[in-house]
């Protein structure tokens, strides 16, 4: 039950919308939804709209296809709510939805790489709470490059490695939940993290990446 | 500590994850060796934009446009799903395999049971019921003025899958819908329908106000019906227009056959005839009329618009809405296709496509083309607003036709007459003063080479008129 108490970070959700959702309005929402009630669907991507769109937003790093991706993903979630077991809150189930999506969308772009947006993030609208005062043009600049420096190491690692480092670094969750989201066991997140972290900060440092000797995404050995 | 220190390993310092003497190390180090110390302040920084990221809020998207999207694959998905029901054989299965399973647990050497006693006592499971009919789904294919679905002015009205309970209202426009091949129904202005029943089996409209209905044929079981007050009109293939308010319905039929009925009785509707009911007579005491030539063109006008083909899981896809943008009310045609008076959106295919509109005295006229291509947000078309009619036409184009100077005009036109070039045209838009000076002359339309036509427009710009009637006109000089 590791997801029941995770993700609480999930709830940052500019609309408070989640917030205001307790398990037994859940349980309600999930079996009106299941009994293909559309008013229920309706409230049900009302609710989770925003989550979706920001967690992907936030992988991704990008706005690109954003339209498209939040329909996938609550496509894959309606279709997929008859199997939901309730394991987990429904905001995590649907986290690790836009995960997968995610992946799939890093995958795609890695075959067919494209522009890729980070310019794009509006640096001037993070989180008012974490700047107390206005910031000066230059440090906005400078914190949008910065963005854009970390999106373009992010670019650069491979797509499992690039999501377990996204939801350990900047995310900021534990081995068990990223291995809850990414399916995968937390020995295996442990070891492919230690390589991404070590890839990704060389990177960073303006050092070559290492070769491909370091297991990639199918890497399933101990960390050294 | 040996050697330079790990890039990650910064970060561990940064995230807190260091000893605090394997801290001491590293701080000693980066103080002595410039490299770590820059790769350091890159960790550094990188890490400290990760709270920014993270604090990112989400961001804005097309919310309405997305929800119908996700509405219409989760939907259509359901109704393939009930298209294609399973052979229900899984009983069969069941029982055969309760079969050789009380064979085999019966003995090595089952002996056969005596023809007249049953093989199993129990019942067999009863036969699963008939699945729901599949859901019907409606797209508008045309829209004009405010339209509204379930309460809001969805901007993504087009890709909008229209299904059981949606609410559909106008304001003084009008929307057609098209649910079925050669099936749809255009609402009109100030009127609202409420689709109560939309499947395959049923379908129910509730009417305040007026529509126009074409629909298929219906075959064995499937009903067609209007609710419109106390009224219920039903059909099997027609086209018809049911008109309700308050107290007062009417229906005319164009073809086919219209059953309306109330409480009282039924009365049927033939081609070119109607009825009209009011709630303190009775529907079997009301005449069935025949309707005037200006009633049946009225209702041939109003005919909705459909796709020639019906597929609406490709049609959101491969479709567009093309928007007719007008000064004022004009009728357009689209492929030679009448559709009403402009401003309005359209749904068409991919593709090139020509515009028409119908100047002052109803004579359509090319207004130009534009090329759609399948997106949600389709294409725009832009037609200038006529001229205002101005008296002393006449006379100003009598003018004009007789001061064209036509050898000059000849030596225009003989490039092309050499090339065999005949029948070609210039279009024009003139406008003369009560003095006789010309205002403006733009060449509207030609299927002439640019030189040769501006080479027109200069012999036309030398046409000199006298005083008279101020007039702006468009003229079409033949060449």
């Amino acid at each position: 039950m590791v997801a029941h108490v995770m993700l609480g970070r999930v709830k940052r959700d500019t609309t408070g919308s989640l917030a205001t959702l307790g398990p037994a309005d859940e349980a309600d929402l999930i079996a009106r939804c299941k009994a293909d009630d559309r008013a229920a669907h309706d409230e049900f991507y009302h609710r989770f709209r925003r989550q979706a769109a920001g967690n992907l937003y936030r992988v991704l790093g990008d706005r690109t296809d954003l339209d498209d991706l939040v329909q996938e993903v609550f496509v894959i979630a309606f279709r997929g709510l008859e199997r939901f077991r309730g394991d987990a809150r429904l905001s995590t189930w649907l986290y690790r939805i836009c995960v997968n999506v995610a992946l799939g969308k890093i995958r795609t772009r890695k075959r067919r790489p494209a522009a890729i947006g980070v310019a794009d993030l509006d640096a001037t609208s993070a989180d008012p709470s974490l700047t107390e005062r206005p910031e000066t043009p230059d440090r906005t600049l400078e914190r949008r490059q910065e963005q854009e420096r970390v999106y373009k190491a992010l670019e650069l690692l491979a797509p499992k490695k690039r999501i377990v480092l996204y939801l350990h670094e900047i995310e900021g969750l534990d081995l068990k939940e990223i291995a809850y989201l990414v399916d995968s066991n937390p020995v295996t997140v442990r070891t492919r993290l230690f390589y991404a972290r070590r890839e990704f900060y060389r990177i960073i440092a303006g050092e070559d990446p290492p070769e491909k000797a370091a297991p990639d995404d199918g890497a399933e050995g101990a960390e050294p | 500590m040996s050697g330079h220190v790990a890039p990650h390993r910064w970060a561990d310092l940064w995230a807190g994850r260091v000893g605090a003497p394997e801290r001491k190390i590293m701080e000693r180090h980066a103080q002595s060796c410039r490299a770590c110390a820059r790769v350091r302040q890159r960790v550094t920084r990188a890490s400290d934009s990760f709270a920014t990221i993270r604090t990112q809020p989400s961001p804005e998207a097309s919310w309405d446009s997305i929800r119908a999207r996700v509405h219409w694959s989760v939907s259509t998905q359901r109704r393939a799903a009930l298209r294609r029901p399973r052979p229900a054989y899984g009983w069969l299965a069941g029982a055969l395999a309760a079969g050789v399973a009380v064979a085999l647990v019966s003995g090595p050497a089952p002996t056969l049971a005596p023809a007249s006693q049953p093989i199993a006592q129990q019942e067999p499971p009863a036969r699963p019921a008939a699945p729901p009919p599949a859901a019907l789904v409606g797209l508008v294919s045309r829209a004009s003025g405010d339209v509204m679905v379930d309460g809001v002015r969805p901007a993504d009205l087009f890709a909008r899958a229209l299904t059981t309970g949606s609410v559909i209202a106008t304001a003084e426009g009008r929307v057609d819908v098209q649910f079925g091949d050669k099936s749809a129904f255009s609402l009109g202005p100030r009127s609202t329908i409420e689709l109560r029943r939309f499947d395959a089996q049923t379908i129910e409209l509730a009417i305040d106000g007026t529509v126009d209905v074409a629909v298929a044929p219906r075959t064995g079981g499937q009903r067609f019906l209007v609710d419109a007050g106390a009224q219920v009109v039903e059909v099997r293939g027609t086209q018809f227009r049911v008109a309700h308010d308050k107290g007062l319905t009417s229906v005319a039929c164009r073809h086919g056959l219209v059953a309306v009925s109330d409480g009282s009785g039924k009365v049927l509707v033939g081609d070119a005839r109607r009825v009209r009911v009011t709630s303190e007579r009775p529907l079997s005491g009301e005449p069935v009329v025949e309707l005037s030539s200006d009633e049946l063109a009225t209702l041939t006008q109003a005919t909705p618009h459909a796709l020639p083909l019906w597929d609406p899981a490709a049609l959101v896809q491969s479709s567009a809405p093309l928007e007719i943008a007008t000064a004022g009310h004009r009728d357009v045609r689209v492929d030679g296709l009448e559709l009403g008076l402009a401003p309005l959106r359209v749904r068409v295919m991919p593709g090139r496509h020509t515009v028409e509109t119908a100047d002052s005295a109803g004579r359509f006229r090319r207004a130009g083309w534009v090329d759609v291509a399948a997106s949600p947000h389709g294409a725009r078309l832009e037609i200038p607003a006529e001229p205002p009619p101005t008296s002393g036409i006449t006379e100003r184009r009598h003018q004009l036709r007789a001061g064209i100077d036509q050898p000059r005009l000849g030596r225009c036109m003989r490039s092309i007459a050499k090339a065999g070039l005949t029948g070609t045209y210039v279009q024009v838009e003139i406008s003369v003063d009560a003095q006789g000076a010309v205002g403006f002359l733009n060449v509207i339309d030609t299927d002439l080479p640019s030189a040769t036509s501006s080479c027109v427009r200069e012999v036309l710009a030398d046409v000199r008129f006298g005083r008279g009637a101020a007039a702006t006109w468009r003229e079409r000089i033949d060449l």
